[in-house]
């Protein structure tokens, strides 16, 4: 077929591929939802990404790209078909300035690994979501990845100065740049978190920053899971932001200790993980606010981690709580919405008795100082009535987090899964100005098309700014 | 670009209508209208910046001072919405009432909060707090043909949708007026100091400063955190330290550029200023704000940085041919865009780079 001679005739054979286990692995994320890829491809340069646009734009098949395939939202999952762009080879940490505290890197660079390469220079990259040891700079430029150190630090839209891109015409830009607010219109923020649906990343200019000189940190137990809430919110209001805020609740923190043996308190209603760095007089200070707050909220007990090996295993913990989930059940639903931190204690409450309602097992362990809320759902998905319930919990979930003044995502991005939920926070003028924006950048609809909008946003004439009357494209 | 320029204020021009909506409706009336008739609008804040970008003559002037006033505070969620037109003195003011900040420019005059978003203009302190653009968490907006829209949330974590706020901020006005932004807040802390030093590199003896300024007389780093920490770092960068936060003063001349280099040509590019000129230098940042009387040539400068990838931008002055210098990347694609948002190209028309 055309495609397949296409896309061999810019790449070689061995990185071309059609075999139905590659097809069937590059047609999932670590989501629900899976796809058809046509063709899995594997470029090694910007030159070769072009050269693979151009095969599809001229077969007239969608593009999507996918880092390591972490996502939960099935940003990177191939549902209309067409060719799957593994970036996973490109992989280099080209170049590394600590003069200026950034780097170039290839989108295929694993997060981890790149603060491990910046360490020497005592700098690290600052998002640090769960996945991090295996999820590339790519995957989280497309998402906007998140993690508990984003408390502080902010998402990684914020420590992307640069990125290359390759557009469906072919063009590559460079968008952004080393220096200050680069002039122009800010379109390297409008790629990140994008979710490949604007052009493909083929290499990222990242801010790094300096690792701190000391941190402290501290684990809290609570009684109830208001009482750690409410210490969330008298922490902010005391004037400390930590480095990072994290919460985990009962059930998750017995599935951890269960096989992690970190001396996490199981027979606590909510656990806290608390982080601040910064000056060894800054976290001192600061570790005794968290202390006090806590105390005054009612937690039963308020340690600090002695040295590096006890936070490293706290850490551990919160980080691989996801995995300990499979004691459980064999498979989870992880949800990712946001609420105001103020309305986490009640939205928390609500949350649970939703799954209560549904019969649900669920488990919390969440960025608490973003409002940033993970329930997830153990399910066995060979219940096909199990799988009913889950996911129609997980809507009710969302709407109540909506409703208390929240959004859809903060982290894992809308993708698939919450494309048809963006008109509970958006107008249609809202999607209507999105779509605009990605017809500006992908004209052909080529970038993983039927993602993040959905169907019917573009709901005005062109230029004509004429609304089409209410439910006339429903 | 800092606040050390901002205050220096453009008169409306004579003999051009002007109008203050005081809604959003009337807001959209305004703009359809102008797209109908193809009028050359002027987006106007506190006229602090309209120095910087093309200039032209617009047919009527908009001004946001009636979309004024913070509608929601929420303390302990460190987020504030707040109208455009609000100055970002006042609100600083009311939020340091309450121990907070949006970390905006710190010398800035009559700017408005809509004017330092569509500027893309950050305070002093963005070495420990980041650029303004990363805390613009939700923008709503009037397009140029009258649409009504909004973009991001209110919430400090986001990514449903496409980033519009960081799309909105530095646009100069070319995508729409903004009538309202959510911002998030940071904590004042305990204490805060300013520490003259010898040189720069003396503040690399601490941990993420607020800001290292050099000007032509000192070079001064401002710190801040709980009274111990604060009392730590004044010991370790010498002990030449007064209370509070001491700001350096606006840049003097006629005419002031601002140099936007990688952080570590902060130092070339003060030793390439003309002689005797005013300046301020972030440090760390990489930004250099300088004043010289008009008429000063700054293409070599602008060719020595934008080999860095930089650029070397008007901040203040009389109107000149080339305020940007050379244009961005994927300008048709920034063409392209603008008129997504504005299909009759009547907000600020050719003030972008490249002339957009």
């Amino acid at each position: 077929m055309a495609l397949k001679s296409d896309l061999v005739a810019v790449l070689d054979e061995e990185r071309v591929t059609e075999d139905p286990f590659a097809l069937r692995l590059y047609s999932t994320d670590a989501g629900q939802v899976s796809g058809a890829a046509t063709i899995v491809v594997f470029p090694e340069s910007t030159g070769e990404v072009v050269d693979v646009v151009g095969a599809a734009a001229r077969n007239g098949v969608p593009i999507v790209a996918r880092g390591a395939g972490t996502g939960l939202a099935a940003g990177a999952v191939p549902t209309q078909g067409g060719v799957v762009v593994s970036t996973t080879r490109m992989n280099r940490i080209e170049e590394v300035n600590p003069a200026d505290r950034t780097a170039w890197v290839g989108p295929g660079v694993i997060n981890l690994d790149l603060s491990a390469a910046t360490s020497v220079h005592g700098l690290h990259f600052a998002p640090d979501p769960s996945s991090q040891s295996i999820c590339t700079v790519g995957g989280n430029v497309a998402n906007n990845s998140g993690g508990p150190h984003c408390l502080a630090e902010g998402s990684t839209v914020g420590h992307v100065l640069a990125v290359e891109v390759v557009l469906g015409d072919g063009e590559v830009l460079v968008l952004g740049g080393p220096a200050p607010d680069p002039i122009g219109l800010d379109l390297r923020g409008v790629m990140v978190g994008s979710e490949g649906t604007l052009g493909i990343v083929t290499r990222v200019l990242v801010r790094l920053l300096p690792d701190p000189p000391d941190v402290r940190t501290l684990l809290l137990a609570f009684d109830t899971v208001e009482d750690a809430a409410t210490t969330v919110s008298g922490v902010i209001a005391a004037g400390v932001v930590p480095a990072a805020l994290e919460m985990m609740d009962q059930r998750m923190a017995t599935a951890v200790e269960n096989w992690l043996h970190a001396g996490l308190p199981t027979d606590a209603a909510a656990l806290l993980l608390a982080e601040v760095v910064g000056e060894t007089a800054a976290v001192e200070a600061e570790a005794e606010v968290i202390r006090r707050v806590g105390n005054a909220s009612g937690a039963r007990s308020v340690t600090t981690a002695a040295d590096e090996a006890e936070r490293a295993l706290l850490w551990k913990g919160r980080k691989s709580a996801f995995g300990a989930v499979a004691q459980t059940a064999p498979d989870y639903y992880l949800h990712d919405t946001v609420v105001p931190r103020t309305r986490l204690a009640e939205t928390m409450t609500e949350v649970y008795e939703i799954a209560d309602r549904y019969d649900l097992v669920m488990m919390n362990v969440f960025h608490a100082g973003d409002g940033n809320l993970h329930p997830l759902i153990a399910y066995d998905s060979a219940d096909p009535e199990e799988r009913v319930r889950v996911l129609a919990a997980a809507e009710e979930m969302v709407k109540v987090c909506v409703r208390n003044g929240g959004t859809l995502s903060g982290e894992h991005g809308i993708g698939l899964e919450k494309r048809d939920l963006m008109p509970m926070i958006f107008t249609r003028e809202d999607l209507d100005s999105q779509a605009r924006l990605k017809e500006c950048f992908d004209p052909q609809d080529l970038f993983n098309p039927a993602k993040v909008l959905p169907q019917g946003s573009r709901c005005f004439d062109l230029g004509g700014g004429r609304p089409i009357p209410d439910g006339a494209w429903l | 670009m800092t606040g050390a320029q901002s205050t220096a204020t453009s008169a409306v021009p004579s003999g051009v209508e002007a109008v203050i909506p005081a809604s959003v409706d009337e807001l959209v009336e305004v703009l359809a209208e102008a797209t109908a008739k193809r009028r050359r609008v002027a987006v106007w804040g506190g006229g602090t910046h309209r120095a910087m970008g093309h200039d032209f003559v617009p047919d009527l002037v908009v001004s946001t001072a009636g979309l004024s006033g913070v509608e929601v505070w929420e303390p302990d969620d460190l987020t504030v919405v707040v109208g455009a037109g609000t100055p970002v003195a006042q609100l600083e003011s009311q939020l340091a009432g309450g121990g907070q900040s949006a970390v905006l420019p710190e010398v800035a005059g009559p700017a408005t909060v809509g004017g330092a978003v569509a500027t893309g203009t950050s305070g002093f302190r963005r070495l420990r707090y980041g650029p303004t653009r990363d805390r613009v968490l939700e923008v709503r907006a009037v397009t140029g043909d009258g649409r009504v829209i909004k973009g991001g949330g209110r919430v400090v974590k986001n990514v449903s949708g496409y980033d519009l706020p960081r799309l909105y901020t530095g646009s100069f006005g070319s995508l729409g007026v903004i009538t309202s932004v959510c911002l998030k807040l940071w904590p004042l802390t305990e204490s805060t100091a300013t520490v003259r030093v010898s040189s720069p590199g003396a503040a690399e003896s601490i941990h993420r400063p607020l800001a290292v300024l050099q000007t032509p007389g000192d070079v001064r780093v401002l710190v801040a955190g709980t009274g111990p920490e604060v009392d730590d770092q004044i010991r370790r960068l010498g002990g030449n330290a007064s209370p509070g936060l001491d700001y350096p003063d606006p840049v003097e001349g006629t005419d002031v550029w601002s140099v936007r280099v990688p952080p570590s040509a902060a130092e070339d590019a003060v030793g390439r200023l003309p002689a005797g000129s005013d300046f301020v230098a972030q440090h760390g940042i990489g930004e250099v704000t300088f004043g010289v009387p008009s008429g000063y040539d700054v293409a070599e400068l602008r060719r020595w940085a934008e080999r860095r990838r930089g650029s070397v931008v008007r901040l203040r002055g009389a109107p000149n041919d080339d305020p940007w210098g050379a244009p961005p990347a994927g300008l048709e694609l920034q063409r392209r865009v603008v008129a997504a948002f504005d299909p009759g190209r009547v907000l600020e028309p050719g003030r972008l780079p490249g002339g957009i």
